[in-house]
C-alpha cells in the first residue's frame, strides 16, 4: 500500500479566501479527507478541502512547493 | 408514550425505567472512556502519523463524550467524581470486546466499526429517546463520530481488498467482537425491556436493524452474515448489562486516573 502527498486548504468565513494550511500523507482520498479533518482540527473552519499534490499544475516555475509530484522533499 | 413528551429529569419517571437508563447511560459511558484507552493505545503504533493523530483525536473525543454522559449520572444522585474515580474493574459496563488491549492494527478498524459502530447506534437511540439531558448532548457527540465511522471503514475496506491475511485478521477480529458486542446492544433482559417501554430508546431489534444497515455490507466483504451472528448472552450481568467478565487492572487505573491522582497534592 503506497501513500500520497495531498495539500490541505481552508478558510474560517464563507467569503475568505482558502488559504494552504498544510499537508498530509495518505493511502486514498477518503483517508486524505479524514485525516485533514481530525489534524487541523485546532480551528473552527468554514471549509475545508483536500487536493493531491499530483493533481496541482505549475504555471510559471517548476521549483515552487507544490511543484513536487506526490512525495516529500 | 409519545417521543414528543419529554423528561427533564429522571425524577419523573417510573423506577424501573429509572434503572434501565441508568444501566444504559453508564455502560455508554464506560465503553467510550475504555474505547478511548483503546484508541490511545496506537497513538504511537498505527500505520501512519496521521493515522496516529487520528487515534488520537479519537480517544479525545471519546473522552469527552464519557465526561458529559457520566455527568448526566448525578440526575439519578450518583456522584460522577465516584463513578469515574473510585469503581473497581468489575463494576464497568462497557461492551465485552474491549476489556482486553486490541493486538494488532486489523483489532482496531474492527473494534472502530463493529464497538465505536454499536455504542453511536446506541447514542443515536438517546437522541429519539424522551430523557431530555441525553436527547440534548447527543447531536454535538454524534457529528464527532462521524469521522471515526468513516476512519473505520476507509480501513477496513482496505485492509479487506488487501492481503489475505489482512482479510483473515479482520474476520477474526469481528466474530471475536460481534456476538457480545450485539448483546451489549440490545440487552433483552428485564431491565433493557422497562428503558425502551418507557421509549427512552428504541426497541432493541431497531437497534439491531440500524447496525446491520450500516456494518451488513461491510463485514460480507470478510464474509460474515451480520444477520445470522446470535447475540452472545452466556453469563449475562443484568446489573452491569453486559457479559461476566471485566476490563483489565491496567486499563481500569487509567480510566480512574489513579496514577494521575497519586500526584494530587492536598
Amino acid at each position: 500500500m503506497e501513500e500520497s502527498l495531498y495539500d490541505v486548504f481552508a478558510r474560517k468565513e464563507r467569503g475568505e479566501p482558502l488559504r494552504h494550511v498544510g499537508y498530509l500523507n495518505a493511502l486514498d482520498d477518503e483517508m486524505a479527507r479524514i485525516y485533514a479533518w481530525k489534524t487541523y482540527d485546532e480551528e473552527r473552519w468554514f471549509e475545508m478541502c483536500v487536493i493531491p499534490r499530483s493533481a496541482i499544475i505549475p504555471v510559471n516555475r517548476t521549483d515552487g512547493p507544490f511543484a513536487s509530484k506526490g512525495s516529500l522533499q | 408514550m409519545s417521543a414528543e413528551t419529554t423528561f427533564k429529569s429522571v425524577q419523573d419517571m417510573e423506577p424501573a425505567a429509572q434503572e434501565g437508563l441508568r444501566r444504559a447511560i453508564l455502560s455508554l459511558a464506560d465503553g467510550k472512556r475504555l474505547m478511548g484507552i483503546r484508541y490511545s493505545d496506537w497513538l504511537l503504533g498505527a500505520p501512519s502519523i496521521e493515522t496516529g493523530i487520528a487515534a488520537s483525536s479519537m480517544a479525545q473525543d471519546e473522552w469527552g463524550h464519557a465526561r458529559l454522559l457520566y455527568a448526566v449520572l448525578k440526575d439519578f444522585g450518583m456522584d460522577p467524581a465516584v463513578v469515574e474515580h473510585e469503581r473497581r474493574a468489575d463494576q464497568y459496563a462497557n461492551p465485552d470486546a474491549l476489556d482486553a488491549p486490541l493486538d494488532d492494527w486489523a483489532a482496531v478498524v474492527v473494534a472502530c466499526v463493529v464497538v465505536d459502530g454499536a455504542l453511536s447506534v446506541a447514542l443515536e437511540g438517546f437522541s429519539e429517546g424522551v430523557y431530555a439531558p441525553t436527547r440534548s448532548r447527543v447531536p454535538k457527540m454524534l457529528a464527532e463520530e462521524t469521522f471515526h465511522h468513516d476512519l473505520g471503514v476507509a480501513w477496513f475496506r482496505k485492509l479487506a481488498a488487501g492481503s489475505e491475511q489482512g482479510r483473515s485478521r479482520l474476520r477474526e477480529a469481528a466474530l471475536s467482537m460481534l456476538a457480545s458486542t450485539l448483546a451489549w446492544l440490545t440487552p433483552g433482559d428485564e431491565v433493557g425491556e422497562a428503558q425502551a417501554g418507557a421509549g427512552l430508546v428504541p426497541e432493541g431489534a431497531i437497534l439491531r436493524l440500524r447496525f446491520a444497515e450500516r456494518y451488513g455490507e461491510l463485514l460480507s466483504l470478510v464474509d460474515i452474515d451480520v444477520g445470522a451472528v446470535e447475540p452472545d448472552r452466556e453469563g449475562w450481568d443484568p446489573e452491569r448489562g453486559r457479559g461476566p467478565g471485566c476490563p483489565d487492572e491496567e486499563a481500569v487505573a487509567r480510566a480512574r486516573g489513579d496514577l494521575n491522582r497519586m500526584l494530587f497534592v492536598e
